[in-house]
């Protein structure tokens, strides 16, 4: 079960308690296809983040629409599952009980809850940690728990929010492979966030390159490379002149970024 | 000025509450006299100079033991940190000490010292000494080592090291110690005044509540706390000048 | 490796204690001061003994901890409760902002005759006396914890389903759990020693009614039992407080060291 996204003309300004409004995002349009994987690619303050949160729902849509399968969203919803770069995951709770959450919530019947929480926590590898409590894992292991945790109520549509950037490069790239299988085996529409311009082009079916700020979408590119990824398709010369196409986007991007802190 | 005035507004709500519940019969007026009898007793209390006698021998005893509080404590506190034998000396008695009520000491000061002001002092003094000596123990035993060595290299003597580099970098945790010290102060001062005294801001208010003169009592009960209130924002706004290096 | 420290800490604890002990037996055996002002040890641990076994020291403690806890569980409440209002309710922060940033330095001690006057001299007024200067610490930490807790926890609990209403039961209060349970830990000596010192100004019975009594019966042995069960029954909450923490927050990453 996947959906289509629509952004459209979304614009939103941060309005702190104490200091002048700003403008992150100027007009953004984009489109999302369902069973995509679209990453969103940009310097910092770029808004990326911001518009995933829009898309959550957690921040107020005060100019444009963003749809979801045609239809305008409405606050947050387990149609849009989010993994946070931080994990997010309750402390007090154990891996089991994390997982569990979103299913108590959706007041699914006991039997069923236990048999989708086994399934879940064999599908990322936790077998033997399901009453262990957060601060005994490593980030990796966490990691794969909020994952867990989103896929439980199967959204139709999973937000990733720099999910692995606090994580070190070797169980970045395991967990890569992990993403791609479990999106293999259900397929979802996947908004992925991320400053890492290999990790874009090697995981996303498009990139959507952001301006500095205010952000805008300045340039889509596709990186389907056929199909089916496999770890062996980066050192194709396909790939990198991609990511040096779209390094240089960034790099220009980030540039022009600073430019206008220093003025 | 203004962000003031807007943030202490319920305070001003709180007066009118004062002053119309009991005037409405809302509260026994006898138990909660309006704001305006508390008042005027408050300036006869200052026009008849109870206020002042009681508030300077308050005020007196005080200062006497926050200030050797202070001098000893800091001392105490430093040196410790500076010279191993003192602390494995001086340490055990503060593990002692801390776990118990420095308010339960008051009836052993009386032992030891009767009923009059030497009391009062030595209660505040033994409270205010302990968070003193700790703020100026972890004080000076958190200056970086690298601050001292560099002295010393520079050719400063130990002696000028402790009272150049060390005091100095010490001084946040030590004024935090005297600003908790100075807390403890009010409240030993006041509970050993309301305890058994002649003289004093607690004796004024029990006094004057055994009595039954009841505004004169909440006369004193707010000026006790508006005085400690403002002395802790003085401190606080000496202690900004004093680290105003801190940035 | 860990455990050694942590047993050889406690023994070091126990150790300067009795260093203590054995430091003020032998100051008072050689009398450099009268035994009124200081007596030996010897004599304070028999008298201490005699209290417990034949005489009231174990109800009056009772009665102490019994008044304390009252008060206790009062500010506890109210202080979880206001605390995490203030930090959700606009209107709720700028009605309790100036009382608490008042009332924290403020010598709470003073009220006592207030209470007395409002509440009479019995039980009632030592509690609320109790809970109005516990109730602070509370107020302040819950305040704290609650406006601290992090946006991605809140975030994530409303895309899984969460409805708003369940935020503050399922998210806000177990996440603000650690820094509440501080501020009960600040709070309880403060009820602990604010009830003592009631009853050292009410008199009756009670650790502070029997310490005043002995005071004024120049009973000097008496005094500083007195002051020793004190210490001892302080120390103990402590410690109590310290293991529930340990129990109840064993999720929380100082709990595992590994």
């Amino acid at each position: 079960m996947a959906a289509s996204i629509s952004f459209q003309g979304v614009s939103h300004t941060y309005r702190p308690l104490r200091g002048e409004p700003l403008l992150a995002l100027e007009r953004v349009s984009l489109d999302v296809g369902e069973r995509e994987f679209m990453a969103l690619l940009g310097p910092s303050g770029c808004g990326k983040s911001t518009l995933l949160y829009l898309l959550g729902g957690f921040l107020p849509i005060e100019t444009g629409t963003i749809t979801v399968g045609g239809r305008p969203i409405a606050g947050p919803g387990p149609d849009r599952g989010i993994v946070f770069q931080s994990f997010a995951l309750y402390p007090w709770k154990t891996v089991r009980q994390n997982i569990l959450y979103g299913l108590e919530k959706q007041r699914q019947p006991r039997a069923l809850r236990e048999k989708r929480v086994r399934e879940l926590i064999e599908l990322v590898h936790l077998g033997g940690f399901e009453n262990s409590y957060p601060a005994q894992l490593s980030g990796g292991m966490k990691q794969r728990v909020a994952i867990a945790r989103t896929l439980a109520i199967d959204p139709a549509i999973l937000l990733m929010d720099e999910p692995f950037g606090a994580l070190d490069a070797q169980t970045r790239e395991v967990m890569h492979e992990e993403l791609l299988a479990i999106i293999q085996r259900t397929p979802k529409t996947v908004v992925f966030v991320t400053h890492d311009v290999r990790e874009a082009v090697y995981l996303a079916d498009r990139v959507a390159v952001m301006s500095a700020r205010p952000g805008r979408v300045k340039e889509i590119v596709d990186t389907r490379f056929g199909g089916n990824k496999k770890p062996s398709v980066t050192g194709t010369q396909e790939f990198t002149q991609k990511v040096e196409y779209l390094w240089d986007l960034v790099r220009g991007e980030a540039l022009l970024a600073q430019g206008k802190r220093d003025s | 000025m203004r962000a003031a005035a807007v943030r202490y507004a319920p305070l001003l709500l709180l007066a009118a509450a004062w002053e119309a519940a009991p005037r409405l019969g809302l509260v026994d007026p006898d138990t909660l006299p309006p704001l305006t009898a508390v008042s005027r007793a408050w300036l006869k209390l200052l026009q008849d100079g109870d206020l002042a006698v009681n508030g300077l021998s308050s005020l007196q005893n005080l200062t006497a033991g926050l200030a050797l509080g202070i001098v000893v404590g800091v001392a105490l506190g430093v040196l410790m940190a500076w010279y191993k034998p003192i602390e494995v000396l001086v340490n055990p008695l503060i593990r002692i000490l801390y776990p118990l009520p420095r308010s339960a000491l008051i009836p052993v000061m009386i032992l030891w010292f009767g009923l009059g002001a030497a009391s009062k002092i030595a209660a505040v003094f033994l409270g205010c000494l302990l968070p003193i000596v700790i703020g100026a123990f972890n004080g000076a035993r958190g200056v970086e080592e690298v601050l001292i060595w560099s002295a010393l290299a520079a050719g400063a003597k130990r002696r000028q090291v402790l009272w150049e580099i060390v005091l100095p970098a010490a001084m946040p945790e030590i004024l935090a110690g005297i600003r908790n010290a100075l807390a403890l102060s009010f409240i030993l001062l006041v509970a050993a005044e309301l305890l058994i005294s002649q003289r004093g801001m607690g004796y004024l208010i029990s006094s004057y509540g055994e009595a039954g003169a009841y505004d004169a009592m909440f006369a004193g009960v707010v000026t006790v706390s508006a005085v400690g209130f403002f002395a802790d924002r003085l401190y606080l706004s000496v202690m900004g000048w004093a680290l105003r290096w801190r940035g | 490796m860990e455990r050694m420290t942590a047993l050889g800490e406690a023994a070091l604890r126990w150790l300067s204690i009795l260093a203590v002990l054995v430091a003020w037996q032998l100051f008072a055996e050689a009398h450099v001061v009268s035994d009124f002002l200081l007596p030996p040890l010897s004599t304070v641990l028999v008298r201490l003994y005699h209290d417990v076994v034949q005489g009231d020291l174990i109800p009056s403690v009772a009665l102490t901890l019994y008044r304390a806890f009252a008060g206790f569980a009062l500010a506890s409440v109210i202080g979880v409760a206001v605390g995490v209002l203030v930090a959700r309710v606009a209107l709720a922060r700028w009605f309790f902002d100036p009382l608490i940033s008042i009332g924290l330095p403020m010598p709470k001690i003073a009220f006592l005759p207030v209470f007395i006057l409002w509440f009479g001299v019995f039980d009632a007024s030592k509690i609320l006396m109790v809970a109005f200067s516990a109730v602070f610490p509370v107020v302040v930490s819950s305040w704290a914890a609650a406006e601290g807790v992090e946006n991605v926890l809140l975030w994530s609990a409303l895309s899984l389903g969460a409805g708003r209403r369940q935020l503050l039961w399922d998210v806000a209060l177990p996440a603000s759990l650690p820094q509440i349970f501080t501020g009960l830990q600040v709070a309880l000596p403060i009820a602990l020693i604010v009830e003592i010192v009631c009853e050292m100004a009410m008199g009756g019975e009670g650790l502070g009614g029997s310490i005043m009594t002995e005071m004024r019966f120049a009973d000097s042995p008496g005094v500083f039992s007195g002051i020793i069960a004190i210490a001892v029954v302080g120390a103990a909450l402590v410690r109590a407080m310290e293991l529930v923490r340990r129990r109840l927050l064993i999720w929380h990453p100082e709990a595992s060291a590994g």
